[in-house]
């Protein structure tokens, strides 16, 4: 699967937005944040590759071999264009990269974005489906404990919470593995396929699944404690308003006072918050894709930084930064979008 | 009629008794603004057990050696049988696959994990607040240079670039994870801190100090931080948590401390390998972590709770 | 039926709270007839939003608890009634406003969808017979482009035109009485006489009965049939509006007519006032909570009197032992004054001493000096 430029799914990604949006002051606004966004992301990009390059043991100490010799050295740099000062070097990959081309791996010789476009599926399929059982709980979870406080699914909210946030993630992952994978041997411990099989497609279906359960879990842990929280307290905020009251007075019954009146004003902002999360998956999940072997960006980007893979390093850490901003942008939109004091303000 | 003989019969006197002495009663005891916060947080159980359970962690950590003389470092390698050994009278946490008895190591690790969150607070919120007060009170393009510094940071997801970060720089010395982790921790402050004060100067207080002839520094750090306190003791709190799982990520990736500093990630990442063999390697340390970061967060929370209702009166 | 529309017997409201039970409303007793306007007047924290809001069985939970008594509306009492009923007469009944209109609209909500939900919910509308319903609705309360105002939002609209739009959604299903908080309290004072004048010309329109609660007694006036008025959580006295204004018979009901400050008083005097603070509602004293400010006070006041009505008058009803328009109880209650304003002068000539002693450069209030110099 071959990976999209990055400025034509910006441009993508907004267009339709900026043609939605009837009100000429909510289209104005995304443009203006959008001018606001190039120069951040060319200072990231910057940040980004002088990073890289000042690093000890910098590009052109990695790739070569170590029994080159200086002549071959010299023309592997030469090549590479590392003999160029640096900031040539920046404006030269700058160039490239807005072409879509991040030069090549030096690790494989593939292109970089070749080699991105490869790993992207596994990380989309596992933060993606993260992403949706993290919501589904979360906004379950969430309602009734800030309706319902001190009952039982208040209490099962706070104590999952805290262990979300209180418990780093590589060690869910590692108690995971070992209680569902070791101990009660439920789930495969690793990988995204069982490995050395080909199966029939619903069999290679069933073990895909199989293999998902575990890391995905593992993952959303973090978005459900998150997210629920969040939503929880919003709700609570939400159920002290007047308006509740009004709803009450009205004869509304309980069932249409929380879901016309609570959520409705309660689920906003939590679409800026999953929004904003929603932009990390370019960063994948790094840890728990290199604990579970999950064959994605994630991983990627741990093997490249083992491997010193610069030009994927730096493509990464500018893809995914430009994603985060993005999606920054995004959140804002939709909540302008959403919030009728915003939108007709 | 009974009403009208009472009322012609009662003295004059003591009838003006009742009408003075009752509002005396309506005055209510008063207590101080830092006892009214700590009774709070007092209330709130699961904070107060947080709290007495890092206190207890650090007496474990720091005054632990002293009672429990084992060496955290001593291999034992000859005796094979007592490598990879479960709890017992001996070894109450174990030992590691070279014999190292593990409780020491807990202890030892935990010094280096806790030093490390402590620290890289300190200076990540010392940064933030200096960064998030400058921009906050002056506004304008020191303001605007500084949150696009801020949002620079902010746009690599924290994984990618610490892992890169540390990657480059790591020695495996505390000190340089201290550091790096720093680096990462004041972002967060500052836009709150810049929060605070974008909010308070525009408060009577201020211009009344200004009045008297406070300059700019005074302003911001006599006047404006104390009010500003409360949401910055919370971040600082829930900041030593975060630190703390930062850094053990570090450490088992092999980015952060490294041997011979132990800390808990390190731990965590020599278990690893024996992980089904002997997962107290793993649990352990782990289970610490967790236990720490969760007393954290609980103290964080309550102190937001206790400090929230009383500070945000605007 | 019976001769009232509403009966209010005995209520009792308490609060949970840590230190105890604040008794917010404790044995208050009024009614309304059909078609009726009373007015609910006291000062803030008297109980009277309490008394409304347990009317409409609003109380906040789990702190509100109903603690005893009983509220008869069209024979029924509400407080024993089952949830499912009383949801049918929130909103079908009985109407309520509140204070700020401001809070209390849904802001996510088009108003013409907020005043449809009513009349779905208890008219059995259709979407489109509510919507036309609530845009007649709107141009009845005296909003202009009604069609197109019915799509807004909450925070399009200026706080009178808002408070109009709650006062169109209580009475969208036309119901039998409203229950009017303070309705406008957090308006301009130029929106205000207009709102009344709306509520009134509405209510007499649909023969509406109202509570309005308040604590202006230039809304009282205007607005009521009848007064009821409240202190510290129970009725101090209660009696048709004329009849009121002429002729207050409870030492609280004077004090607060003689604080209301007139146009024709002599300038330069000083504003009356009652004084002394409301009692702490978590341990009330016995007896009558006005004793403690009221000059007319006696021993006996340490038992609470009851509600009782006043010879030659059963409309009018007073909960007082004592009758101020007793000259020797005038004179007693004059008496008391005196030593009490002489008191508080020794008071604040020690006070100013032992300031001036100090060195201080503390402001001596004028009283003293003032007092001081008259001897």
């Amino acid at each position: 699967m071959d990976f999209p430029p990055g400025d034509f799914l910006i441009l993508g990604c907004v267009c339709p937005l900026v043609i939605v949006t009837p009100e000429v002051s909510m289209g104005r606004y995304v443009i203006r944040r959008i001018l606001q966004a190039i120069p951040l992301l060319l200072l990231v990009s910057i940040f980004m590759f002088a990073l890289i390059h000042l690093m000890p043991g910098g590009p052109d100490q990695v790739i070569f071999n170590p029994h080159l010799s200086a002549a071959a050295r010299a023309q592997m740099r030469v090549r590479f264009g590392l003999d160029d000062p640096v900031p040539i070097q920046y404006l030269k990959w700058l160039r490239n990269a807005l072409t879509g081309d991040f030069g090549f791996s030096f690790t494989t010789n593939l292109p970089v974005l070749t080699v991105l476009g490869q790993r992207f599926p596994a990380t989309l399929e596992l933060f993606g489906s993260a992403l949706i059982f993290a919501l589904i709980f979360a906004i379950l979870l969430g309602v009734v404990a800030g309706v319902r406080q001190r009952s039982i699914t208040d209490y099962t909210l706070t104590t999952v919470s805290y262990f979300g946030i209180s418990m780093p993630v590589f060690l869910f992952a590692l108690f995971g593995q070992y209680i569902f994978a070791v101990a009660l041997h439920w789930l495969p411990a690793s990988g995204i396929t069982s490995v050395g099989y080909t199966l029939a497609p619903f069999d290679a279906f069933v073990d895909g699944v199989w293999h998902l359960i575990l890391p995905m879990m593992v993952l959303s842990i973090l978005f459900i404690a998150a997210w629920s929280r969040y939503l929880r307290s919003t709700m609570i905020d939400v159920v002290k308003q007047d308006y509740m009251r009004t709803a009450r007075a009205k004869g509304v019954s309980p069932l249409g006072v929380l879901m016309r009146h609570a959520m409705r004003n309660a689920l906003i902002p939590l679409v800026t918050v999953v929004t904003l999360d929603f932009g990390s998956i370019a960063g994948g999940a790094v840890i728990t894709e290199t604990i579970f072997s999950w064959p994605g960006m994630g991983q990627l980007f741990y093997q490249s930084l083992e491997a010193r893979d610069y030009p994927i390093l730096l493509a990464m850490l500018t893809l995914s930064a430009f994603f985060v901003v993005a999606f920054n942008l995004l959140a804002d939109i939709l909540y302008g979008v959403l919030d009728p004091r915003i939108r007709y303000a | 009629m009974d009403v009208s003989e009472q009322l012609s019969l009662s003295s004059f006197d003591e009838e003006i008794e009742p009408f003075l002495a009752e509002t005396s009663e309506l005055v209510q005891k008063r207590r101080s603004q830092g006892r009214i916060i700590f009774d709070r947080f007092m209330r709130n159980y699961t904070a107060v057990g947080g709290a007495a359970f890092l206190i207890l962690l650090f007496i474990f950590c720091f005054v632990g050696p002293y009672i429990w003389h084992v060496n955290p470092n001593t291999v034992n390698v000859l005796h094979v049988k007592e490598t990879l050994a479960n709890p017992s009278l001996t070894h109450p946490f174990g030992t590691d696959d070279v014999g190292r008895d593990q409780l020491a190591r807990a202890m030892a690790g935990g010094q280096v994990s806790l030093i490390v969150g402590l620290l890289s607070m300190l200076i990540g919120i010392g940064i933030g607040t200096l960064i998030g007060a400058l921009a906050g009170f002056y506004g304008g393009w020191i303001d605007n240079v500084l949150m696009r510094i801020t949002d620079v940071v902010l746009a690599v997801p924290l994984y990618l670039l610490l892992f890169v970060l540390s990657a480059a720089f790591s020695d495996g010395k505390p000190q340089t994870v201290i550091l790096i982790i720093a680096f990462f921790s004041w972002t967060y402050a500052a836009r709150l801190i810049r929060g605070e004060f974008l909010a308070l100067k525009e408060r009577e207080f201020v211009m009344a100090a200004r009045t008297i002839g406070a300059n700019n520094f005074r302003l911001m750090f006599r006047h404006i931080l104390p009010n500003a306190a409360g949401p910055i003791i919370v971040n600082a709190t829930l900041l030593v948590g975060a630190n703390i799982i930062t850094e053990s990520v570090l450490s088992y990736f092999g980015f952060g401390v490294q041997p011979p500093n132990a800390s808990w990630g390190t731990m965590i990442a020599t278990g690893d390998s024996f992980f089904d063999v002997d997962p107290w390697l793993v649990f352990i340390p782990g289970l610490l972590i967790f236990a720490t970061v969760l007393s954290f967060n609980l103290m964080g929370d309550g102190l937001r709770d206790a400090l929230d209702p009383y500070m945000t009166e605007r | 039926m019976g001769e009232y529309l509403l009966e209010v017997q005995d209520l009792k409201t308490y609060f949970k709270v840590k230190a105890g039970r604040v008794r917010a409303v404790d044995g208050v007793s009024f009614s309304v007839r059909s078609g009726e306007r009373v007015g609910l007047v006291g000062e803030s924290g008297c109980g009277k939003s309490v008394t409304a809001l347990s009317i409409m069985r609003l109380l906040p939970k789990p702190a509100g608890e109903q603690a005893g008594g009983s509220i008869l509306f069209e024979d029924e009492d509400l407080l024993s009634m089952p949830e499912s009923n009383m949801r049918q007469i929130r909103g079908g009944k009985i109407g309520m406003i509140f204070q700020d209109p401001m809070t209390c609209l849904n802001p996510t909500m088009t108003v013409g969808k907020q005043i449809s939900e009513a009349l779905r919910i208890h008219l059995k509308l259709s979407n489109e017979g509510a919507k036309a319903r609530a845009i007649s609705l709107l141009d009845q309360v005296g909003i202009p482009a009604a069609h197109e105002r019915i799509s807004s939002f909450p925070h399009q609209f200026s706080g009178g035109m808002r408070q109009r739009v709650m006062i169109a959604m209580a009475l969208a299903c036309n119901p039998k009485l409203l229950v009017a908080d303070e309705p406008t309290t957090a308006l301009d004072v130029t929106v205000q006489a207009q709102i009344l004048e709306l509520i009134n010309g509405v209510c007499h329109d649909f023969g509406t009965a109202v509570i309005m609660i308040t604590h202006d007694l230039g809304v009282v006036a205007g607005m009521t049939d009848r007064v009821v008025v409240m202190y510290a959580g129970k009725v101090m006295e209660t009696a048709p509006t004329e009849e009121i204004f002429a002729n207050p018979l409870h030492p609280y009901t004077l004090g607060l007519l003689a604080s209301v400050p007139r146009l024709d008083a002599v300038r330069q005097e000083q504003l009356k006032t009652i004084e002394g603070a409301p009692p702490d509602l978590l341990k009330p004293p016995p007896g009558c909570p006005f004793m403690p400010r009221c000059a007319f006070a006696r021993a006996i006041c340490k038992t609470m009197p009851p509600l009782t009505a006043v010879s030659g008058s059963m409309q009018h009803q007073k909960a007082c032992w004592i009758d101020v328009t007793d000259p020797s109880q005038q004179a007693y209650a004059e008496r008391r004054r005196q030593a009490r304003a002489a008191s508080q002068q020794a008071a604040l000539a020690a006070f100013a001493e032992t300031t001036t002693q100090s060195g201080d450069q503390a402001t001596v209030p004028d009283d003293a000096e003032h007092a001081e110099k008259e001897g």
